[in-house]
């Protein structure tokens, strides 16, 4: 079967686990924001934006933090930030979608709760493992097994602007991965600018909220 | 028998009062040590009772050792994966969605060895019972009983689930080392080979079985007029009798007890079917036709040891064959002159081609004796090493280009292996 449909690859990007009944409504906990933005052609970036090389990728990260939680925060009304640091030390595993799909990303132990800073369990948390920006990207080049070590000539093409979001909604209570995914956005790039930065986070984060209702099994 | 449907009757009800999410297949040893592994302050279950209720559940469990998981019950992670676990066992989870994830558990559950560790918990008044082998880092098998507080119906219960079946013995460690210094026999400088030649009879019809008879009608209805003319000519099936025995010789062998080939000889005697009705077969004595087939086979097949003087090999073979018409024909009175349609007789081809398929079974005795069966179906064709002729389409159809039969035949072998 594989062989036959070698030619023309179609992947599953998305996982729920057979107990994720609810999706989580009015309240959610996030985690991720602070290391997960990366932008690829920096270089590009910094000229089209005006912002030194050395800066670019320290800029966008905290700016397009800040772009997510604005939005998730427009999404549900009550957002909890839980640093990074809180799952960091969990050693990094990967979690399987497709046959050739794998997201690497740090996930809780089984048996040990998560905390918010004031000392609260909150019930789901959506761990944000990698949030990629740049131009005219594809997903499978980047969690496709097979694909990943492929040395494909750099592209220089910018018809688009992409973001690829892989996430986890975490059940916090019982320690389970209920919905992981990777989500790809494509806005077409007229001229760059940081508004148009914050509007494909946007748009990223109304895909990660309308994917988790249509996940529910 | 009786225990046999009391046993299927235990099991069954069994599976319907309580909760089996999942049982894969996992081996259960011989003379089990199982590892009754527990958070709670007192186990569901008496080690020693468990041990009964295994006996008795199955008789070839041979003399199982139970006891609590004493090392795992102190272990901080495993504790730690014995509450997740406890909280996520449910109806609808996959062993997946139950395995252990913190590196130090996986190790822990993968140095079991072959002993069976049988994880049991109790939750809302509910016991939820899984079992771990050394394969994997998910539970193998896992379901939920009604918790009575009976001790000994609990373990009846969770043995009727979980440890029915097949037992097989565990290898000691000197056996295990012996077992991996010995030799794979797949990667042998010289193939195995195993042999066989043999003598069979049989019978060959036109008509496969299970197919309507009316494919076959204008064919075997056929009756040959004048000596020659028939309603079609492409089977020869029309001019000769179809249902007729055979015998054939056959010598072969395979290679690493799966790939092989197979030279074959067949002879049978088909009588022509000449119409009673008419009056030129009077001057007739006798008219048919030798029929002689060679070929080869290319055949794949697989043994199967039951005894130490017993083992079948089914197997499956596909090849080509040329087949030859030999014309007996004579006359009562050869003195007579005869009729001119005699002179002018159908005749067939030198040689058809064709090719046969079929399956059969090798039934060895004492490792030489054997008793061979096989069935298939083979055809006879136009010769087509010949080129067509320009003006094909105005020559007639070549007479029996398309002859089918079916054939079955039992042969007594000798097999000799190398």
């Amino acid at each position: 079967m594989s062989i036959l449909c070698g030619c023309s690859q179609s992947y599953r990007w998305n996982q729920s686990h057979p107990s994720y009944k609810k999706a989580p409504e009015g309240s959610i906990a996030v985690t991720g924001l602070d290391e997960a933005f990366v932008v690829t052609r920096s270089s590009w970036f910094a000229k089209k934006l005006e912002i030194s090389k050395d800066s670019i990728q320290t800029f966008t990260s905290n700016f397009c933090s800040k772009a997510f939680l604005e939005e998730l925060r427009k999404a549900y009304a009550s957002v909890t930030v839980i640093p990074d640091a809180a799952i960091n030390h969990f050693p990094e595993e990967s979690q399987k979608l497709d046959s050739r799909i794998f997201m690497k990303g740090h996930l809780p132990e089984q048996g040990v709760v998560v905390k918010d800073s004031s000392g609260n369990v909150p019930p789901y948390i959506l761990i944000i493992h990698e949030f990629i920006l740049g131009t005219d990207l594809q997903r499978e080049d980047f969690y496709d097994y097979a694909l990943i070590h492929n040395e494909a000539p750099e592209k220089k093409t910018s018809k688009n602007l992409s973001a690829i979001v892989s996430y986890t909604l975490w059940d916090n209570e019982k320690q389970r991965p209920l919905y992981s995914a990777v989500n790809q956005v494509d806005q077409p790039n007229v001229k760059l600018s940081l508004a148009d930065i914050t509007q494909i986070v946007a748009s990223s984060v109304k895909q990660i909220k309308r994917n988790l209702t249509a996940g529910v099994q | 028998m009786k225990r046999f449907i009391l046993a299927i009757l235990i099991f069954a009800c069994s599976i319907f009062a309580d909760n089996v999410f999942f049982h894969n297949h996992w081996t259960l040893w011989k003379d089990a040590d199982v590892l009754i592994w527990s958070t709670d302050k007192s186990p569901a279950l008496d080690p020693k009772e468990f041990c009964l209720s295994l006996k008795r559940n199955n008789m070839g469990i041979g003399e199982p050792k139970c006891r609590l998981a004493g090392e795992w019950e102190r272990d901080s992670i495993a504790v730690l994966y014995a509450g997740w676990l406890l909280a996520n066992m449910d109806n609808n989870v996959k062993p997946e969605h139950l395995r252990a994830r913190h590196p130090a558990m996986v190790t822990r559950i993968q140095s079991v060895e072959d002993k069976l560790v049988l994880f049991i918990g109790n939750r809302d008044g509910e016991i939820y019972a899984a079992t771990f082998d050394e394969n994997s880092a998910e539970p193998v098998a896992a379901g939920s009983f009604s918790n009575t507080g009976d001790k000994i119906a609990l373990g009846d219960k969770i043995a009727a689930a979980f440890f029915d079946g097949h037992t097989t013995r565990r290898l000691s460690k000197a056996e295990r080392a012996k077992r991996m210094t010995e030799p794979d026999e797949s990667y042998k400088e010289i193939p195995g080979f195993q042999g066989w030649a043999g003598i069979a009879v049989g019978y060959s019809q036109a008509q496969i079985p299970l197919t309507p008879d009316n494919w076959y009608s204008s064919h075997t209805r056929s009756r040959v007029r004048n000596y020659r003319i028939t309603k079609d000519s492409a089977s020869l099936w029309n001019f000769i009798e179809d249902s007729d025995p055979q015998m054939a010789l056959y010598a072969g062998g395979t290679w690493y007890g799966f790939i092989g080939a197979e030279l074959m000889y067949r002879y049978a005697y088909h009588k022509v079917k000449t119409d009673d009705q008419d009056t030129i077969y009077q001057e007739l004595s006798y008219w048919g036709f030798h029929q002689h087939e060679v070929g080869i086979n290319v055949v794949l097949s697989r043994t199967y040891t039951y005894t130490k003087w017993f083992k079948t090999t089914p197997f499956a073979f596909i090849g080509f064959q040329y087949s030859f018409f030999v014309e007996d024909i004579g006359l009562k009175d050869d003195k007579k002159p005869h009729s001119k349609a005699y002179d002018v007789r159908i005749k067939f081809e030198d040689s058809y081609k064709g090719a046969l398929v079929g399956i059969g079974n090798h039934f060895i005795f004492f490792k030489h004796y054997g008793l061979g069966v096989r069935a298939g179906i083979s055809s006879r064709g136009r010769n087509i090493e010949e080129d067509p002729s320009p003006d094909a389409a105005a020559e007639p159809t070549t007479i029996g280009s398309s002859t089918i039969d079916c054939f079955i035949n039992l042969g007594l072998e000798y097999h000799f292996s190398m």
